[in-house]
């Protein structure tokens, strides 16, 4: 299983980071929410163990690792706020420079 | 408590700088805030003193106080015989300086500045020598070169001044970092950084395997800073300073920090071969280089400049050798050379005053003019070329009975003298030269002679104090007792053994004696033949200098960082594929198995692999391919929310209810907010950026780049899962301690909200820093940018006909809808705060559900009209009273819990009758206040995003204009 979680984690890397190398800014926003979620996904996996219960004190068999559920949940709800910024600086920047082709933002330099 | 005599001066000094900086504004003179700061070195003169008297003779005094227990520092301070001599030198001369900077500076209004950088310099030496361990002795070590930087670049406005600053920031601060290290060798071997324990492990740091690195780096910084060849470039330049400041820092103090160090860790590091040999060959050299540099001078602080570094590396070779009478030379010189050439310096600048002018070609015939300074100078510049009968004689005397090695072979052990009455020739009549160039020779332009006259008593007092002591000591009829025991006591803590130390000028005749002839005759010879050779060595090699080495090291980084910072182009995609390759690089290099590490066994391992789990992994792949090859981009949002549901679904297969619920909820809104915010980009610029998505340019490059890089982090996730550890210490914990302390059935539940609860306060305060940022990035930031004229918004009085998103009109029966699941989500929101410790569920997905129903109706009616219709609902005062709760709660946790974030229930305290399995604790009201944050900044977000285009035609018009360009 582990195999196919790390394949499905190098997907969602790829396919985030090609957008991101793209023009085309609205896309790289997209590609980064799927790297946020690949990252998601490892810490995920990353548990000591895995349950065949939900992480319940009433729960009779193994349960599964509660600890990196609650951080995960913690970056989810994280990487959605700096999401929505990043979402608004797009906005700035079709404004200012009328334009969302990254290569076309210029004035970084100097 | 006597020990606390040591922490005195410190404060002392830290006092003088408080009141230097309190007279700013006073417009009090430079003389006059002299005269009141030198209260305050010479106070701590006095306590030093008295703090030297209260050490046992041969022990220390030490004072410490914890500074990071947990890593085992201190601040701690030593005081020795060694440290009492620099102790005293620093605050003595220091007093003299303040009283002699004030006169330099006269009505000098601002001089307050340089008031202060001298007393801090002053404190930062002070804490250098005093230091009771390495690190303290580090930190004021680097504070001595900070603030040293702060004086030599006092007059900034001088282009010299800031070179001469940087360069000797540059090489001292370098030198300082190796010294560091080498410390922290030191550190490692003997397990404490105290001198105490240092100073005892000799023999330990002498044997270790790496006692050749660690002296290497500790030597190598106090020879940058003792201004030792090759690294004595810095001094001369670093004479673009105030004379005060020379005074003080090239003659007594600073330059002497790297001979203190050497000789503090004498006992601990020295009486080896490396020892040995290293510091003779650095001394002797840098001794004959100064001593052959200060004679081709003509200007007067220069030529002293070379002569203290020719005089510094008289005493790095005397710490080399492993005698006892080298020690006594050495503590001997210490004394003499800080008191002629601070002596010096200060008459160089009272010239430099009164004349106008330091050239020795300028001026000439002095004597009458100004007497009281020939005197003076006079003085302190024949115990400088080590005539009788002044202190100098009785240094050099002792440095050259020090300079025989019966145990050496015959040449090099002849070496020694040789160099060293080379060198005495060389200083003697560089001191002649600057005695006669100033008041006794003639000008080079007899008809412009230098006019000048004696200064007043105030001025002249500084310089007269440390000349005449040079000459008590040597003319005293019965040795000082006093002083001949602190000098013994100064160098037997550098020694290590007991120093017999005399200060009788007239030992008989023996070889010391013969030499110093032979050195004061070469030297008059050398004086007479001036006109001829001075000449010569200027036309000598003028090309070879250390400084050009050092200029051109300079420019060749500079010409290095130039190139790395072309590959700032401006162009974020280049730097992302730098990065990006870089990464891949990385990996690459440390692909392999270390060794010692068992080789992780490759495993199928399908256990748990279902039909299921095998549908979410395609499903979120897929998706995400999509993402990437469709065309439209709102297809391809939809494509990333598919995404986001298939890892929710795996999510929820592990299981983990409580995560899936959340990702699947956030997963639906951070959708609409992408969408609302593609309705605010001009769908022409959109179209436009879609077409270079799938342009052939460059794609070849970025899809291997992009397929690199994921191939990396799926060979880096595969490594980490197949060989990370199966057994957690924290999760059991977790899993037993649930219930019991916090009352929680859901374990993921309490972690958040009880076990990591302040990590949950910092989160929601991120959330809601970043709905806080959007809005001021979109109202301010922006605006100020003079691009975005928007206001923020007005809702007008007019009723609007509802229209949605994209301005398009919606059907009432979707508003029927909006209207009933408002209500809806509250009430499910409001139970998952109640229910969320014993179920699935919690703060976060309570305030995100209530968000998406609000999302529903910016998208159904429009902004304005549920701006209009939910005008109760105020999401600023939503973030700050969830924040408060948040607080309030976990300090009621510390008010009746015991803790800070620490269960309470008030419902069973208060005796509430509650239904089953609700309890009204503070756990509750954290989860009210999650709920409350995530409500108010995911609407202050929508707020923002989905506010509608007021400038559409305006982008229209501006598109139409682009179109036309060719």
């Amino acid at each position: 299983m582990n195999l196919l979680t790390s394949l499905a984690i190098g997907i969602l890397f790829a396919a985030g980071i090609y957008q991101i190398l793209r023009r085309n800014l609205i896309r790289a926003a997209i590609g980064l929410v799927l790297i946020s979620n690949a990252v998601n996904l490892f810490l995920f996996s990353a548990g000591a163990y895995t349950g065949i219960e939900a992480a319940y004190s009433t729960a009779t068999r193994q349960v599964s690792d509660p600890l990196p559920q609650a951080l995960v949940l913690t970056a989810i709800v994280i990487s959605m706020g700096g999401f929505a910024f990043v979402l608004s600086l797009l906005y700035v920047i079709s404004t200012r420079y009328k334009t969302s082709d990254s290569d076309e933002v210029k004035g970084l330099k100097n | 408590m006597q020990d606390f005599v040591l922490a005195l001066p410190f404060l002392l000094l830290g006092a003088g700088i408080l009141t230097a900086l309190a007279f700013s504004r006073s417009g009090w003179t430079a003389s006059r805030l002299g005269w009141t700061l030198s209260l305050f070195p010479f106070s701590s003169f006095i306590l030093a003193l008295y703090a030297f008297t209260l050490v046992p003779s041969g022990k220390a005094l030490t004072f410490s106080i914890p500074w990071i227990p947990s890593l085992g520092l201190n601040f701690s301070l030593y005081l020795d015989g060694l440290a009492a001599l620099f102790a005293l030198l620093i605050t003595g001369i220091g007093t003299l300086v303040v009283i002699y900077a004030g006169q330099y500076f006269g009505d000098d209004a601002s001089a307050w500045r340089f008031h202060a950088y001298t007393l801090l310099f002053m404190l930062a030496m002070l804490g250098l020598v005093l230091a009771g361990d390495l690190i303290t002795l580090f930190i004021f070590w680097e504070g001595t070169s900070i603030s040293s930087f702060l004086l030599i670049a006092y007059k900034f406005k001088d282009e010299a001044a800031r070179k001469g600053a940087f360069k000797s920031l540059f090489i001292t601060g370098g030198g300082g970092i190796a010294m560091l290290t080498g410390f922290l060798f030191v550190i490692h071997l003997t397990g404490s950084a105290d001198f105490k324990t240092v100073l005892a492990s000799g023999d330990l740091l002498r044997t270790s395997p790496l006692y050749p690195v660690l002296f290497t780096l500790i030597a190598f910084g106090a020879f940058t800073k003792s201004a030792q060849f090759p690294a004595h470039i810095w001094l001369p330049e670093a004479m673009t300073a105030p004379t005060p400041a020379s005074a003080f820092l090239h003659s007594a103090t600073m330059v002497k920090a790297g001979v203190y160090l050497l000789a503090r860790l004498n006992p601990a590091l020295g009486g080896t071969d490396t020892w040995f040999w290293t510091l003779s060959i650095v001394g002797l050299t840098t001794m004959l280089v100064g001593a052959y540099l200060g004679f081709k001078q003509n200007d007067l602080k220069p030529l002293l400049a070379y002569s203290t570094i020719s005089q510094l590396g008289v005493l790095v070779a005397l710490i080399g050798q492993d005698t006892e009478i080298a020690f006594k030379a050495l503590v001997i010189s210490i004394l003499a050379h800080a008191l002629y050439k601070s002596a010096l310096f200060m008459s160089a600048g009272i010239i430099d005053h009164e004349t106008g002018t330091r050239d020795l070609r300028k001026l000439g015939g002095l004597c009458k003019q100004m007497p009281v300074m020939f005197g003076i100078m006079g003085i302190a510049i024949l115990s400088m070329a080590g005539l009788p009968p002044l202190f100098g004689f009785l240094a050099k005397e002792t440095l050259l009975a020090s300079a025989t090695h019966p145990s050496l072979p015959p040449i090099v052990d002849s070496l020694f003298p040789l160099t060293t009455v080379l060198a005495g020739a060389l200083i003697l009549a560089q001191a002649v030269l600057a005695v006669w160039g100033v008041f006794l020779g003639k000008p080079a332009d007899e008809k412009h002679p230098p006019h000048g006259h004696d200064p007043n008593f105030s001025f002249w007092l500084a310089p007269a104090v440390p000349a005449l002591l040079s000459l008590l000591i040597g003319l005293a009829p019965v040795e000082p007792q006093f002083l001949v025991n602190f000098l013994a006591d100064a160098a037997k803590a550098a020694y290590g053994d007991k120093v017999k130390v005399s200060l009788t000028l007239w030992t008989g005749l023996n070889v010391p004696l013969v030499l110093s002839i032979v050195a004061v005759m070469l030297g008059a010879l050398l004086f007479r033949q001036r006109g001829r050779i001075r000449p010569w060595m200027t036309n000598f090699l003028p090309n070879f200098t250390v400084n050009a080495l050092f200029n051109g090291t300079m420019s060749g980084l500079d010409s290095l960082s130039r190139l790395a910072t072309r590959l700032q182009r401006g162009q974020m995609r280049f730097y992302l594929r730098v990065m990006l390759l870089g990464m891949v690089a990385l990996v690459a290099m440390f692909v392999g198995v270390p060794a010692g590490v068992p080789v992780p066994k490759f495993e199928w391992n399908l256990v748990g692999l279902n039909g299921l789990r095998m549908f979410s992994l395609v499903m979120l792949t897929a998706a995400a391919l999509v993402s990437v090859f469709i065309k439209r981009d709102l297809h391809a949002v939809i494509a990333l929310g598919i995404t986001g549901l298939g890892v929710a679904v795996w999510m929820a297969l592990d299981p983990s209810p409580d995560v899936a619920l959340v990702q699947i909820v956030v997963d639906i809104l951070a959708t609409v907010i992408l969408i609302l915010s593609l309705s605010l980009i001009p769908r022409r610029l959109r179209d436009r950026a879609n077409e270079l998505l799938h342009s052939r340019k460059g794609m070849a490059r970025d899809a291997l780049i992009a397929g690199a890089a994921g191939l990396v982090m799926a060979g880096l996730a595969f490594i980490a899962l197949n060989t990370r550890p199966r057994e957690s210490v924290v999760s059991p914990f977790y899993a037993e301690n649930a219930k019991p302390l916090t009352g929680a059935k859901d374990i993921v539940g309490a972690i958040v909200v009880d076990f990591r609860g302040a990590d949950t306060l910092i989160e929601i305060l991120v959330f809601a820093m970043a709905g806080l940022g959007i809005y001021t990035l979109l109202h301010y930031a922006a605006r100020k940018g003079g691009e975005y004229t928007r206001e923020p918004p007005e809702i007008p009085l007019r009723a609007h006909t509802p229209l949605g998103i994209h301005n398009l009109p919606t059907s009432p029966m979707l508003h029927m809808l909006a209207y009933i699941m408002f209500p809806l989500a509250f009430m499910l929101g409001v139970t998952h705060m109640m229910y969320g410790h014993d179920q699935p569920g919690d703060g976060f997905t309570a305030g995100v559900i209530v968000s998406l129903t609000i999302a529903q109706w910016y998208m159904l009616f429009g902004y304005y009209e549920t701006r209009r219709k939910l005008a109760w609902l105020n999401r600023n005062n939503m973030i700050v009273a969830g924040l408060t709760l948040a607080l309030f709660n976990a300090a009621g946790g510390a008010v009746f819990g015991g803790g800070f974030f620490a269960p309470v229930n008030y419902g069973e305290m208060l005796g509430l009758p509650l239904p089953a399995g609700f309890g009204i604790t503070n756990s509750f009201f954290f989860e009210v206040a999650i709920a409350l944050t995530v409500m108010g900044a995911a609407t202050l977000i929508l707020d923002n995003l989905g506010h509608p285009r007021e400038e559409d035609l305006e982008a229209e018009a501006d598109l139409a204009a682009l179109e036309e360009k060719p």
